[in-house]
């Protein structure tokens, strides 16, 4: 299926935003991801799942002052 | 020199730092570690999804150092909530800096949308740290809604002009009941030394460490710096006055001379 990853159409085989964590291959440390302008805890990344409407941001902490 | 606590939270040095600007993860955890500072601030972004960015995270998490996220990039309340609400997700903090600068060419704080972010923040059960304008009276409307400590400029937001809001600083020092934190600006460790002199809580650098020809050697330099006006705070400056004062006692014993 295809979802929206921010802000850009992105190709994916799972079900679930743990899937797509793992198919990106990126750390779980220091990120944060958002569905629909809602912010999803870390405790459900493994039972939410994706559809075609999914605009999902994902963010990671850098450096800032 | 006496311990700074914010929101129970004890903090051993008054010298909060930023991590921006550093050439390198290295450079800035070698300056980090010389200045001691126990509180640094990192920043969110929208993830780069092409490259893997340089793991800052890790090192900073290994030294123990107390991590604050910003809301930097936020132009809104709105926006600095949620910004907010990410970050605590991300870094696992309920402490948040709460910056809202809609103007990137002078990044000043929006002082209205800060406030109100503040209030929403607080009710959230954050600990919101606001970056603000050295104003008065809008650090006492911070502090009543329930911010833990304040954080006014002392000149723009990287520009090395120190503490060219003073005078609005020491009313800010003087009326405040929570933690004054001078933010911005600092370019020097004499700015820094000054801040905490008159009275501020701590300070936050962050350019003046990170584009320093050495960094780490810059990090010891502002951590001596803030020692020694804390110091000097805590022990009393004296008063100025316009006419001289002899510290020898003028006696006539030349007299005789002449």
């Amino acid at each position: 299926m295809k979802i929206m990853l921010n802000d850009v159409p992105h190709e994916f085989s799972g079900k679930t935003l743990q899937d797509l964590l793992i198919q990106l291959d990126k750390s779980e440390q220091g990120i944060a991801i958002a569905i629909n302008q809602q912010v999803v805890p870390k405790s459900l990344w493994t039972s939410t799942k994706l559809n075609e409407q999914s605009q999902v941001f994902i963010f990671e902490s850098i450096a800032g002052g | 020199m006496s311990s700074l606590f914010i929101a129970g939270h004890e903090f051993h040095s008054r010298l909060f730092t930023g991590t921006g600007k550093y050439a390198s993860a290295d450079a800035m955890m070698d300056s980090l570690t010389a200045s001691e500072s126990e509180l640094v601030t990192l920043s969110l972004r929208r993830m780069d999804l092409k490259n893997q960015t340089d793991n800052i995270l890790k090192p900073l998490q290994q030294q123990r150092i107390k991590l604050l996220p910003n809301t930097s990039g936020a132009r809104t309340a709105k926006e600095a909530v949620f910004a907010a609400e990410l970050a605590r997700e991300a870094l696992e903090t309920n402490w948040v800096k709460l910056e809202i600068h809609p103007d990137p060419r002078y990044l000043m704080p929006d002082g209205m949308e800060t406030l109100l972010a503040a209030e929403e923040l607080i009710k959230k059960g954050f600990v919101v740290m606001p970056y603000v304008h050295a104003d008065p009276v809008l650090c006492k409307r911070l502090e009543e809604v329930g911010c833990q400590c304040v954080m006014p400029l002392g000149s723009p937001i990287g520009s090395n002009m120190g503490l060219a809001s003073r005078p609005f600083l020491e009313i800010i020092i003087e009326q405040s009941t929570v933690p004054v934190i001078i933010d911005a600006g600092i370019g020097a460790p004499s700015d820094a030394a000054l801040a905490l002199e008159i009275g501020a809580d701590a300070v936050l650098v962050n350019t003046a460490m990170a584009v320093a020809r050495q960094p780490a050697k810059m990090g010891k330099a502002f951590r001596l710096a803030v020692e020694a006006g804390r110091m000097a705070y805590e022990s009393g400056l004296g008063e100025r006055r316009v006419q001289a004062q002899a510290t020898s006692p003028l006696t006539d014993f030349l007299g005789a001379l002449s």
